[in-house]
């Protein structure tokens, strides 16, 4: 039961692809294992971060097909008080086109109201997508 | 990312045909009569995946806004299935770029320089005379400080194409499927206002 016998059997699935003698010679290949492990560690964070910028510039992307921009669209859907994350607005934006279509109608309905209900200091009646209040 | 095997969205909208004239280069728009979902599956992927061809008219437009567009589409950044190792920009055919208008002082100001790595070799060139010698030479500059830099630039700048004035290679106008409007509505000269506009136009006071 030896250290060494241990180490390359639990490892050589691992390093089968390095470069060179860090995949054949013990202490080059130890070194090796040990910075892979630890960017293996620091990727799981930074694919969450990746996946996410992936998926706005993505929803940004359709929603410029709907001549809404990305900030608006999401900060009228909040208004809304429509909860849809950024991963599943990517899918939506992706397969079911003609939903994703309604969802930037819908924030562009509530952004005129806005900005009338800014501009027109109270004096005409409130939207209707203005009485939905964000849910606590 | 695997998204499944069929695709239901029509994200080029009708797609624009476009109909060039060679005597007085008039382009018209002519709506495609069909929507991408009554395409069978198998041509709404080909669609979907299809690389475009776009146009954009360069006549008294300012070359940073004309970069923008085009370093926009050549990433493939206004498609909802983007992804930077996917290689999905499209390719762009810009025309006029004789007729860029720069605003403010940038003609005189704006200065291009480039050194070749030899002693002695460092040029400097002012925008007017950059345009003198390469009237194609400010977008290619544009769009390529604007792409990403990585590998993928230079077969993005492949898909460029650049023409000086409106006159276009055949087989590029074969090839175009939509025209991009103009970002900069141009003002129109005091001569191409009428009479009537001008007298209608408010004065605030009479020279005397």
């Amino acid at each position: 039961m030896s250290l060494l016998g241990m180490f390359w059997n639990q490892t050589v699935c691992l390093l089968q692809h390095f470069r060179g003698r860090k995949n054949r010679c013990y202490s080059l290949a130890v070194r090796a294992v040990r910075r892979a492990f630890v960017y293996a560690s620091k990727a799981r964070k930074a694919k969450r971060r990746s996946m996410r910028q992936l998926w706005i510039q993505r929803v940004a992307a359709a929603s410029r097909e709907q001549h809404m921009k990305y900030p608006a669209l999401i900060h009228n859907l909040l208004k809304c008080s429509v909860a849809l994350n950024r991963r599943v607005l990517c899918d939506l934006s992706i397969t079911e086109p003609r939903s994703f279509q309604s969802l930037t109608a819908l924030a562009h309905a509530r952004r005129t109201e806005g900005l009338r209900a800014a501009l027109g200091d109270g004096a005409e009646p409130p939207g209707v997508f203005s009485r939905i209040t964000q849910l606590q | 990312m695997k998204y499944g095997t069929t695709f239901s969205f029509c994200w080029s909208g009708g797609s624009k045909l476009l109909l060039y004239h060679y005597s007085h280069v008039e382009v018209k728009f002519i709506k495609c009569f069909f929507k991408m979902s009554s395409f069978s599956r198998s041509a709404q992927q080909w669609a979907t995946f299809a690389r475009s061809w776009f146009l954009i008219d360069a006549r008294m437009q300012p070359p940073g806004k004309i970069a923008s567009m085009c370093s926009v589409r050549l990433q493939g950044k206004h498609k909802p299935i983007y992804h930077p190792l996917s290689d999905i920009g499209d390719h762009v055919v810009v025309m006029n770029t004789r007729h860029i208008a720069f605003s403010g002082n940038k003609w005189e100001q704006k200065v291009y320089s480039s050194h070749t790595g030899y002693p002695g070799s460092f040029k400097q060139l002012t925008a007017a005379q950059m345009h003198k010698k390469d009237p194609t030479a400010i977008i290619k500059l544009a769009v390529y400080g604007m792409l990403p830099k990585n590998l993928t630039r230079r077969t993005m700048m492949q898909r460029l194409h650049l023409f000086p004035d409106d006159v276009l290679p055949e087989d590029i106008l074969k090839n175009l499927t939509e025209e991009l409007p103009q970002p900069r509505e141009i003002p129109r000269k005091l001569s191409e206002y009428t009479q009537e506009e001008r007298n209608a136009f408010p004065m605030l006071w009479t020279p005397a």
